[in-house]
């Protein structure tokens, strides 16, 4: 037993999961998105509002930071002390990176937020009490807090508005914890009509409500165990890998020339979600 | 001082607890739902008889035939006719109003019967019957019926009556719909733990794949049948 | 019994306590709700109306202009969600975040229900349709065409037919289509440069797009359609990444995706591009004698773009070919736009782009179709004649006037001299205040229509419009119906056979339907085939494009001298939601953080940080900014992607009217612009507002997304960027 087969043991168990005897099979969702292509529109954004029932908390309450916008495009400049951003502005959409070891799930008194067999983090809105230690413990912040009773409140969805909530997603009261969710909705109903025909789900068919309207497609989402999926493909091609906390190709002297990360992978949560690095030209 | 607070405080909290027992055991006491007061629910799990807009009699439609006297008994209608939706849909549905008058309004023998005037009321107004939910399930659960009709009536083939009324009970013999089972959460988990059959003994496999969806392996048993659990992925049922 | 020595880790424990006991005695309860709620079915379903399944229905889009194709998503009579119709060649399944909040616009709780008449009253009195259309009609008695005016936003297709021959009954000339903010002064100059207003443009066919302030990506003529043409951009033609160069005074959501963003000085991008094409050394004939004076040391000088940076430019430009040089606020905005847009188009031809990704678009082949597209000059038209006291009856569609005109040209007083005025509108805006009678319309998603985008993107294509749900209000009507009731009142024999505008609407494509690829086709077949795709595609007529690159007239001002009274210029910046301020009122574009400054609900003033250390003024200051013609209070934000000497506050905000969601938030710089026109096309110049700005010691705490590090990493490895030379792309998928 040596240290090297403790550590490589330790690092095994921390993303086994108690469902699972068949992990990832037959889905492993996961997503790439590529940073050159993302224009910062924030269309996925507002999408996902549409989608997933989002509150829209108002001005006072945005200042107070209890905005609940589970997908948000973050803008960073450059930071070379120059009088001009001249290589414009970097986008990066960050939503909830479905973490197989997130530091979430082990820290919930109650058990709200498990692991799916299908690789995502799940968050159970009824058993939810509202201790937000998983919030504290995510690193990319990305779980938002119902600090308030968003259906009852005036102005959230009034009158006709609410006659634009989506049936299938739960509309979430106060005192629990919500965040993107890989708009699992739409994954069951896939998954659900691929059984009725003895299938399963092909590259493709369902969507996630940012992938469906993101204008450049950056987005590409998709079952990462399905060797013909897009994703999959990408993840390859990138040589990134999930249940690696440093990937093989950045151990390279020099670092790689390849686009793919995860970001605040040395946290080793084995993010879900592999980001292609923005390119600026070097021509000009 | 602190020890007597908490003291206090603790025999608070019991006799709230008491209280709670006490209203639960009287048979007597109403419970407040909503904006209705219903009867409790009873030992068995039973749910409350809800009134509905018409006095719909299952038994007189889905009951079984009276050899002797055929018009006491039932018509033996599959469950499935009217309630058409749920191997469609997750979401089972009531059936619409033209479903019930493309039988009826070639029935002359109920035609004036008091009901079926009520019945008809509302297809000349073109309104919708406004009944009440009577296998309601919290807003934070969806159950998708479509799944399980596919599982075990179509897959199994299992008669529809032993499919539907696993859940449902035997409301064949009911007059309007009511809940017969506990239909809580752990109930539907005591079934998704069972094994069940996923190949030929007891129905065919879906395109001649054995496929499951458990996250369990199946347990292949010395016979050559495959068997396994329902989900337990919170995320199935709770979105 | 509650002493000092009682604290709060005592408060706690006997919390702890006292709720165990308690959640004892709470067993024997289910969560099954029996008898609580309604279950509704239908009466009479189709077989397709299965609950929880939803059904797709295809329209178009009216949130903006450019007519993108829209797939809504329908769940038991209710339209829930928006998508892309993947029909449509221009936005082909790809949808906005304005489009997504289409359905903010349709379940708006602000939206006006009943004809409103509101003479007298300020809140105005709730009439029957009947009496509105009897009183317009007595309005009308023995008016004369020119004393009638109507004011609309851009309109194309079947409305515009009818809208043109309601118009003809009176033999009233007065339509004045009117844009807030459009691409007016390049399309005028793309007509004099190409012989075609709209070209079709292929940034997916280019090796380097050089912008002169298209917000392509942003709001731009048809951002969804030219972004996915960037995405293929990105990718490359031939392996080779194209690379994007962007010129402007204030960075737009386009130039932060550039990979070099030049800071110019105000009005002077005609002057670089002409110092371009001098770098260049390929130019002949006129155009050689034209930009011979344009050497980069005075370029420099007058644009603030370093030599060096212009001989880079001319150096890709002429390495990487085709290119495709893009005129947008450099037209827009200035008194010399038209000289600005003529300069920039003369560098596309100059560089052989025409023909190559400046090609000419299909067009639709009936003309009384084609878009009547709007710009400010027609408001100058319409204001002029509101002054004189001309017109008798007024009437306002799908614009905003009083909110966008500019205070000195003081539209609001001079609306008032109309006689009556009708304004049809979904909300209670600021035009719509000012009406004498308010008729209330049905939502984007209510309605029927036809309509013929600007931009073509691949052949030539009709969108069609179809309710996507029942009428919400049963009091509204479609702008067509009102149109159609109204044109009966004079033309009764000619349109009494069309019971309502989709008789109207279905009649008039299926009459066509040949030229719609319908030939032969039964006729209730092909209309339920175009309602079900959405669009009708038909083969289109492509007109030529001119590639004659001719300097003839032109003359660039030199650049302008700094007022000491104003010193700064103002930019009035367009938001790719926000855009005029017609969508203000949907809360998810007001919470949708700005893509640059991320800030939220409120308005804000982009001050260069070196500036701002100059004037003393800090992040959160709440500043004024003074022109000739105004004032307006407004909180500042230090944004480095500005030239120092301008300053920019957005569009679209500071509604005073509009709604809950509108009203009150931000200010409207629409307001306080100097009332400059561009000398050719008579176009509002946006950017040539000269101010000054001063500190009026108050401060607060700007509302926005980026959290204290400011768009900083601290260190981390989040978004990081690669030089090209340092990645392979080889590899990838």
């Amino acid at each position: 037993m040596s240290v090297t087969t403790l550590l490589e043991g330790w690092s095994d168990w921390r993303h086994e999961h108690p469902i699972n005897d068949q992990p990832h099979n037959p889905y492993k969702w996961a997503m790439s998105i590529d940073l050159d292509a993302c224009t910062g529109c924030n269309a996925c954004s507002v999408a996902c509002y549409a989608e997933n029932n989002l509150p829209v908390v108002g001005k006072e309450k945005y200042a107070h930071g209890q905005v609940m916008h589970w997908l948000r495009i973050e803008r960073y400049w450059d930071e070379d002390g120059r009088e001009f951003p001249d290589q414009g502005a970097r986008f990066l959409p960050m939503m909830c990176q479905q973490c197989e070891a997130a530091p979430c799930e082990t820290v919930c008194p109650v058990g709200a937020t498990n692991h799916t067999p299908d690789g995502l983090n799940s968050q159970i809105y009824n058993r939810c009490i509202g201790s937000r230690y998983c919030s504290a413990n995510c690193p990319f912040k990305v779980r938002y807090f119902n600090w308030y009773d968003y259906p009852t409140t005036d102005n959230v969805w009034p009158a006709e508005m609410n006659q634009q909530l989506n049936p299938d997603v739960t509309v979430r009261g106060k005192g629990v914890m919500e965040k993107c969710t890989f708009c699992v909705q739409r994954l069951r109903e896939a998954e659900s009509n691929a059984k009725s025909q003895g299938r399963v789900v092909r590259d493709g068919e369902v969507q996630t409500a940012c992938q469906q309207v993101c204008l450049p497609g950056a987005i590409t989402f998709g079952n990462l165990v399905d060797p013909e999926s897009k994703v999959h493909k990408k993840w390859q091609a990138q040589q990134v890998e999930l249940a690696k906390d440093v990937q093989a190709k950045d151990k390279e002297e020099g670092g790689s020339k390849l686009r793919g990360y995860r970001i605040l992978e040395e946290l080793r949560p084995y993010p879900s979600v592999m980001y292609l690095e923005r390119v600026r030209d070097s021509a000009i | 001082m602190h020890r007597f607070l908490r003291l206090s405080v603790l025999l608070m909290g019991l006799f709230a607890a008491m209280s709670g027992y006490a209203v639960d055991a009287a048979q007597s006491a109403s419970i407040v739902w909503g904006e209705t007061t219903m009867p409790p629910v009873t030992a068995d799990g039973q749910g409350p008889a809800i009134e509905q807009p018409i006095e719909f009699p299952h038994f007189r439609h889905a009951g079984d035939a009276n050899k002797d006297h055929p018009e006491k008994g039932g018509m033996e209608i599959n469950c499935m006719y009217c309630h058409t939706y749920a191997r469609r849909s997750a979401v089972a549905g009531i059936p619409p109003l033209q479903k019930c008058i493309g039988c009826h309004q070639s029935i002359e023998s109920v035609r004036e019967s008091p009901r079926i005037k009520k019945l008809f009321e509302y297809w000349d107004a073109k309104k919708a019957i406004p009944w009440k939910k009577v296998h309601d399930v919290p807003d934070y659960v969806r159950f998708n019926h479509e799944r399980h009709i596919k599982r075990f009536i179509f897959q199994q083939n299992r008669p529809f009556q032993e499919a539907c009324g696993y859940c449902h009970g035997n409301v064949k013999e009911l007059t309007v719909g009511r809940r017969l089972k506990a239909i809580s959460m752990g109930w539907c988990v005591d079934c998704h733990k069972k094994d069940h059959p996923v190949t030929a003994e007891g129905g065919t496999s879906a395109d001649g794949q054995a496929y499951w969806y458990a996250y369990k392996k199946p347990t292949v048993s010395a016979s050559g049948v495959v068997t396994a659990n329902g989900p337990n992925d919170c995320w199935m049922c709770h979105k | 019994m509650m002493d000092s020595g009682f604290d709060r880790r005592d408060f706690l424990k006997v919390l702890g306590w006292g709720g165990t006991t308690a959640a004892l005695g709470g067993c024997g309860f289910t969560s099954m709700e029996d008898g609580k709620e309604t279950v509704v079915s239908y009466v009479e379903a189709k077989d397709y109306m299965i609950p929880s399944i939803s059904v797709y229905y295809n329209s178009t889009c009216t949130q903006c202009d450019m007519g993108c194709s829209i797939s809504g998503r329908v769940r038991e009579g209710r339209v829930l969600k928006l998508e892309g119709n993947p029909e449509s060649a221009i936005n082909r399944g790809k949808l906005c975040g304005l489009g997504q909040a289409g359905v903010q616009h349709h379940y708006n709780p602000d939206r006006v229900r009943e004809p409103l008449l509101r003479t007298g009253s300020k809140s105005g009195e709730t009439i029957t349709w009947e009496k509105a259309y009897g009183l317009i009609a007595e309005k009308l008695n023995g008016v004369s065409g020119e004393e009638i005016a109507f004011l609309t936003g851009g309109m194309s297709g079947h409305l515009k037919v009818l809208m043109g021959n309601y118009l003809d009954s009176f033999g009233c000339k007065n339509h004045f289509v009117y844009e807030a903010i459009a691409p007016a002064v390049v399309r005028a100059a793309n007509k004099k440069s190409y012989g075609v207003e709209m070209p079709r443009i292929s940034i997916n066919k280019a090796k380097v797009v050089l912008s002169f302030g298209a917000d392509f990506l942003g709001s731009w003529v048809s951002p969804v359609h030219f972004s996915q043409q960037y995405a293929q951009f990105r990718k490359g033609v031939n392996g080779q990444r194209g690379v994007l160069i962007q010129v402007e005074s204030k960075m737009t959501l386009t130039g932060a995706n550039a990979d070099r963003w030049l800071a110019v000085r105000p009005g002077t991008e005609g002057i670089l591009a002409l110092g371009i094409i001098n770098a260049l050394g390929t130019a002949t004939g006129d155009v050689a004698a034209a930009v011979k004076g344009y050497d980069k040391v005075r370029v420099s000088k007058d644009t603030g773009v370093s030599a060096e940076q212009i001989d880079k430019i001319a150096a890709l430009l002429k390495a990487r070919t085709p290119s495709l040089v893009l005129v947008g606020s450099a037209a827009e905005g200035y008194a010399h736009g038209s000289q600005n847009a003529a300069a920039i188009n003369l560098l596309n031809q100059v560089l052989g782009n025409v023909g190559k990704t400046v090609e000419a678009a299909a067009s639709v082949p009936f003309p009384q179709m084609a878009p009547a597209l709007g710009n400010t000059a027609a408001l100058q038209g319409l204001n002029k004649g509101l002054a004189e006291g001309k017109f008798k009856v007024l009437f306002n569609y799908a614009a905003n006037p009083v909110f966008t005109a500019p205070a000195a040209m003081k539209f609001k007083d001079n609306m008032a001299k109309a006689g009556f005025k009708v304004v049809f509108a979904h909300y209670l805006d600021e035009t719509a205040l000012q009406a004498d009678l308010v008729l209330p319309l049905d939502s984007g998603l209510e309605d029927w229509g036809s309509h013929v985008p600007e931009y073509m993107a691949e052949g030539a294509q009709i969108n069609i419009q179809q309710p996507l749900m029942e009428k919400i209000h049963a009091n509204t009507r479609g702008m067509g119906d009102i149109l159609l009731s109204l044109v009966k009142q004079r033309r009764s024999e000619d349109y009494k056979k069309y019971a309502d505008y989709y008789a109207y609407l279905r009649d008039a494509l299926l009459k066509n339907k040949d030229a719609f690829g319908g030939k032969g086709i039964d006729d209730d077949v092909f209309w339920d085939d175009t309602l079900s795709k959405g669009i009708v595609k038909l083969a289109g007529s492509t007109g030529a494009l001119s590639a004659k690159a001719s300097a003839a007239g032109l003359t660039l001002p030199a650049p302008a001298a700094i007022d000491a009274q104003f010193p700064l210029q103002l930019i009035p910046s367009v938001n790719h939601s926000l855009r005029d301020g017609r969508n203000t009122n949907q809360p998810w574009l007001q919470e949708s953080p700005d893509p640059l400054t991320t800030i939220v609900w409120d308005s804000w003033v982009e001050i260069h940080p070196k500036k701002a250390a100059e004037l003393g003024i800090a992040e959160g200051d709440i500043v004024e900014i003074t022109s000739k013609n105004g004032s307006i209070k407004v909180q500042a934000y230090l944004f480095p992607g500005i030239h120092p000497d301008v300053i920019s506050v957005p569009l679209g905000r500071g509604h005073e009217a509009m709604g809950r969601y509108a009203k009150d938030y931000g200010v409207n710089p629409f307001l306080i612009l100097d009332a400059i026109f561009d000398k050719e096309t008579g176009e509002l110049a946006m950017h040539e507002t000269r101010v000054k700005v001063s500190k009026t010691g108050q401060k607060v705490i700007v509302v926005k997304d980026e959290g204290p590090a400011g768009g900083r990493q601290m260190g981390k490895k989040i978004a990081p960027r690669l030089p090209t030379d340092k990645v392979d792309f080889s590899k990838e998928v």
